[in-house]
């Protein structure tokens, strides 16, 4: 059976992605699109226009939905790299012990230890991220977390008899390791993949809304929200759709989590 | 020209009684930047608290022209203030005004004048500007109220720089690291307003300084406003909540996006005032695509002006010279190639750039791709590189948005990292164009070299003659205009935001910033 | 025993805090463009200035001696001068730490308090419907963007009601409580909105493990009030496990809210240092950043000696 929340998870996050994926086709504006005759200021929500228009005169729904691409592409390639490296450091520390878990260990808790979003901001400040290095920036920075996840797991999992008795078959330790203990930590890779979801979008938009993520006029939802915000007065219905968008997907993401979680 | 006084736009009606405010008879003024140090020669920012506290021999009035403040008069070669040497060097004598003292109360004097030359050429001093320390060669004071100073060239533009920032305290100073002096967050001058607290990223106290020399016409002791209060606001959102709810009655630099929002707002006035200061679009001449003048006209005829002006809320003015409107030597005769799009295509083609399926026109191998750098987090800038982008993009050249921040924008900026530029420069009342169009200049960063312009330049920057100088800048303007190194596109205009009580308010368009007038200011139930 | 295991602690701490200053020294030494171009676009600053002022700095030297003086000066307290106001780091650092653990003290005492009632109330009534607000509460707090968040309530609170100051620590001139409680109120919430969520969460589970227990039944069974079983027995034992968790974000205060900050013009580490990066300010962005993975290593050993001290069975283990 599956967890309700999982379901309704699934479908919000379903729904977005096919929006941001098909919405900009479908859109009569390109993203990029100036109306010389809007130019200077935003224009209020219209039948022509249905979240309005910014200060370029560009159709502020269209640059949502494409912006929505982005966020949502950084954020998953940047989590499946967080998850891929954490899975690979926490199953080698879990597995081999002495050693290698102490050195491992340490080096995640030097990476625990420095506060992430001021690294971040050093590191963006010094070298303008274009989307690829972005993805590595957040998935160095959220690959803790799977770490040690998938390390307390497989130190579990390592005294159980079916491993204890494919050591004595005499299989390999790598073998033993892809073999038989990675695919039984699954459940566990899935959960802490979720959860790198939501973070990888939240720091993401946070990068962009201080100005330091993907440049315009390439929106994401984190620069549509920094150039939305000086005027959160006079134009605030440019600062509310990204924002409730990217509660929305992090919401999504987490009741997923949260569901897969539980059944376990 | 139009006067400055038909420039103010006035909004609103009534009176708005400003609320949270303990002192009457205080101006409460609203900076958008946090302030580094408040010593004039090391600040990176133009100085407006400086330029209330701080005084020089001489200053720049609304009309850009020099008035005398310490000194009691402007030194001209009719005067005797100037002499020519034989050598090719100049002296220039400054009386010094009598009894003007330091906020502590010491006398102001002539040592005083030769200290700040002395301290600021200090190669330990670690300062943002030294400009004009290097052409003096020695300074002689032969009584506390005469300073002599004897430059190793002609220097029309002397005005502009060292004794015009301010003047240190020797009395203070002598012997002391300017680099970590205290004096840095307490600087003490001779203006109408002393510093009495700094706190950073909070605010500035300063209040009248009782032994400010200056008298109205009435003979009343300046200033009129008993204290300065500046505060550091430097989120957008929150200095347009604080002007609307009546906590600022100040802000002389406000962003475009926010000037566009404070139209009618009650009792508070918008005033435009020129600056010294254009934007431009500049050509990297590293870049050999961008060294073929074709490719430099037909994204000439691409620009169109009113675009970008509407875009930043039409507050900027259109240009088509370096040389802004507010000077006598600019002229009217030298324009850049008009906005044509059908002309740009047409030019591109017949030089073999054709258009790609990518919408990119090509020449072989070789794309029409650019690097368009601006500051990053500069909202106006960004607004008007995603109109150039886009405008570039109707005649097939692809720029693409390479925006760093703080220092790593000057960075690229002086050294040279980028394909196409979009920034500002801003001059004193007598610029030195050779700084960012000479082959040697300090600031080109284009390494744009033309020894025809640099004939000009010089003959420009050598003469004291207004007339063989206002020849040459006519010369400089048309080689730009043909040659086209840089895009003249805007001059900017300082929106000020003033509560309408406050009175005797004069805009001032040099890098003096207003608040060199600050003693005339009051204000008015 | 404690003293012995207190020291081993911070002996296995050192490696950590060394690693730590090592990567970041290395960040800032080998970005494009390291601490010595801030003067070499300075067109003032001549050539022979520089090279005097790289002597200054000890940047001729190779890397690995310039990382073994800056940490020498680092541990004797010099902490190297700001590049922006000239003024010392450390000056610079301990006057914005004020304000910052002003607003960081009032959100974590806040997020305590409240996450400790809704953690309570929650795991007191586990799948009925409190416990379902509750947990839908934390779930959006833990999803809502703290940026956006507070754009909104700038919207709401300072915009369209009047009600708050949109930013800053207090009005000039004015001294009293109100006018400070007023400017702290939004930031405090911002900030305290997502650390309640994730402790409350934390104390849930720990209290739902806890009410489980046997002597939780004993004391049921003797005849224990309701409220007295929760607090007295539940919430003491639950709170052992969430207690490493609220040390390291209590840790994470001294590095200043970033975001929050800056949003709300507060005059805290966090403005500081993105006035900093601006600038290339970067002995003061190391000492931000260092002593902010000191505070976070610190506060591990203490979450593990509170630990100890709460919990019989970690200190014999």
């Amino acid at each position: 059976m599956v967890d309700r929340r999982v379901a309704a998870g699934l479908g919000i996050l379903a729904v977005i992605t096919v929006a941001c994926v098909f919405g900009p086709l479908l859109s009569p504006y390109r993203y990029d699109e100036q109306a010389l005759d809007l130019l200077g200021r935003p224009l209020p929500p219209s039948p022509a226009h249905l979240l309005g228009t910014d200060e370029l005169g560009r159709d502020a729904l269209t640059r949502l939905l494409y912006g929505g691409r982005i966020s949502l592409a950084v954020g998953l390639v940047g989590a499946l790299v967080a998850t891929a490296f954490g899975t690979a450091i926490g199953a080698l520390a879990g597995y081999f012990g002495g050693w290698t878990d102490r050195l491992l260990m340490r080096f995640t808790d030097v990476m625990l230890s420095i506060p992430a979003l001021p690294l971040v901001l050093v590191i963006t400040g010094l070298v303008r991220p274009a989307p690829p290095l972005l993805v590595l920036i957040i998935a160095g920075l959220t690959w803790t977390a799977p770490a040690r996840l998938v390390r307390a797991e497989v130190r579990g999992l390592k005294s159980r008899d079916y491993i204890a008795a494919a050591k004595v078959l005499g299989a390999g330790r790598l073998r033993i390791l892809s073999r038989h203990v990675i695919p039984n930590t699954l459940a566990t890779i899935a959960v802490a993949a979720t959860l790198a979801v939501g973070s990888a979008i939240m720091l993401e938009s946070a990068l962009s809304f201080l100005g330091f993520g993907v440049q315009p006029p390439v929106p994401t939802w984190g620069n549509l929200l920094n150039k939305a915000g000086p005027w959160l007065v006079s134009a605030p219905w440019l600062s509310l759709p990204p924002g409730v968008l990217i509660f929305v997907t992090i919401l999504a993401v987490s009741m997923v989590g949260d569901g897969l979680q539980r059944r376990r | 020209m139009i006067s400055r006084r038909t420039l103010l736009l006035v909004a609103g009606t009534a009176a708005c009684v400003p609320a949270h405010r303990s002192n009457r008879n205080s101006l409460v003024v609203g900076l958008t930047y946090d302030i580094d140090t408040l010593n004039v020669y090391s600040t990176g920012f133009l100085g407006d608290v400086e330029a209330a506290v701080v005084e020089g021999l001489l200053a720049p009035d609304a009309d850009a022209k020099y008035v005398p403040v310490l000194a009691t008069s402007v030194p001209t070669i009719e005067n005797g203030g100037i002499v020519p040497n034989a050598d090719g060097g100049m002296t220039i004598t400054y009386r010094l005004r009598e009894g003007v003292k330091w906020h502590d109360g010491a006398p102001f004097t002539s040592a005083d004048v030769a200290f700040t030359w002395d301290a600021v050429r200090n190669p330990a001093f670690i300062a943002e500007s030294k400009d004009g320390s290097e052409d003096i060669a020695a300074i002689q004071t032969p009584d506390p109220l005469t300073v002599i100073v004897h430059y190793r060239k002609i220097v029309p533009g002397f005005a502009t720089t060292l004794f015009t920032f301010g003047i240190l305290p020797r009395h203070l100073l002598s012997g002391v690291d300017l680099n970590t002096a205290p004096y840095n967050d307490r600087p003490v001058g001779t203006g109408p307003f002393r510093v009495i607290a700094f706190k950073r990223g909070q605010y500035v106290l300063t209040e009248r300084n009782p032994y400010y020399w200056r008298r109205d016409a009435a003979g009343r002791q300046l200033p009129y406003v008993d204290s300065l209060i500046f505060k550091i606001i430097p989120n957008s959102n929150s200095l347009l909540m604080q002007i609307r709810s009546g906590e600022l009655d100040l802000v002389v630099a406000t962003p475009y996006d926010q000037a566009k929002q404070m139209g009618g707002l009650e009792g508070v006035d918008l005033v435009r005032s020129p600056l010294l200061q254009w934007q431009h679009l500049d050509f990297n001449f590293r870049n050999a695509k961008l060294r073929e003048r074709r490719v430099r006209l037909a994204i000439a005829h691409a620009i169109d002006r009113t675009a970008i002006v509407r875009a930043l809320g039409g507050f900027p003015r259109p240009i088509q010279s370096v040389v802004v409107p507010v000077f006598d030597f600019h002229d009217p005769g030298a324009v850049m190639p008009a906005h044509d799009p059908a002309r740009a295509r047409a030019i591109l083609e017949a030089a073999g750039w054709h258009l790609g399926a990518d919408g990119v026109r090509a020449r072989g191998a070789e794309r029409l791709s650019f690097r368009l750098v601006v500051q990053a987090g500069k909202g106006d800038d960004e607004l008007a590189q995603q109109v150039i982008i886009a405008q570039l993009q109707a005649i097939g050249i692809e720029a693409k948005a390479d925006n760093r921040a703080g220092v790593a924008y000057r960075q690229a900026r002086y050294k040279g990292d980028f394909d196409l530029l979009y920034s500002a420069w801003v001059t004193g009342a007598d610029p030195i164009y050779s700084r960012f169009l000479g082959s040697k200049g300090t600031n080109n960063s284009l390494q744009y070299r033309n020894p025809a312009l640099d004939t000009v330049l010089a003959r420009m920057e050598g003469t004291l003659d207004p007339a063989a100088r206002k020849a040459a800048a006519f010369e400089m303007q048309r080689i730009l205009a043909e040659d086209l190194p840089t895009i003249p596109l805007t001059t900017n205009v300082a929106v000020v935001t003033k509560r309408r009580s406050l009175k005797g308010f004069t805009p001032n368009p040099t890098n003096m910033t207003p608040f060199v007038g600050a003693a005339f200011w009051r204000l008015e139930a | 025993m404690t003293a012995r295991w207190l020291l081993g602690r911070v002996a296995g701490a050192l490696p950590v805090l060394l690693g730590i200053s090592l990567v970041l020294f290395l960040v800032i030494h080998l970005a494009p463009g390291g601490p010595m171009d801030v003067y070499a676009d300075n067109p003032s600053v001549t050539p022979a200035a520089l090279a005097r002022i790289a002597e200054a700095y000890g940047l001729n030297q190779p890397l690995p001696v310039q990382y073994g003086r800056w940490l020498g000066a680092m541990v004797s307290g010099d902490w190297g001068y700001s590049i922006r106001t000239g003024r010392p780091v450390l000056t610079e650092i301990v006057e914005r730490l004020g304000p910052t653990l002003l607003l960081g003290g009032i959100a974590m005492g806040a997020a305590f308090l409240l996450s400790v009632a809704l953690g309570v109330v929650s795991a007191a009534r586990t799948g009925a419907w409190p416990d379902r607000v509750i947990g839908g509460f934390t779930l959006a707090g833990l999803s809502i963007p703290v940026f956006w968040l507070a754009l909104v309530l700038q919207l709401v609170f300072s915009v369209w009601l009047g009600w708050l100051p949109s930013g800053g620590l207090r009005t000039i001139g004015v001294e009293a409580a109100s006018d400070r409680l007023a400017h702290i109120v939004m930031p405090a919430t911002v900030l305290a909105l997502a650390t309640t969520a994730s402790w409350s969460r934390y104390i849930r589970a720990g209290m739902i493990t806890v009410l489980r227990q046997d002597y939780i039944r004993t004391a049921r069974a003797k005849g224990l009030g309701e409220t007295a079983v929760l607090l007295r027995h539940g919430l003491r034992n639950a709170i052992i496990p969430a207690v490493s968790i609220v040390a390291l974000d209590l840790a994470s205060v001294i590095s200043g809210a970033v975001i929050t900050e800056a949003i709300f013009g507060w005059p805290g580490i966090g403005s500081l240092f993105v006035q900093s990066m601006d600038g290339r300010d970067y002995p003061v962005l190391m000492g931000v950043l260092v002593m902010g993975s000191a505070a976070v290593i610190l506060a591990n050993i203490a979450a593990d000696l509170a630990q100890a001290m709460l919990d019989p069975r970690v200190r014999n283990g």
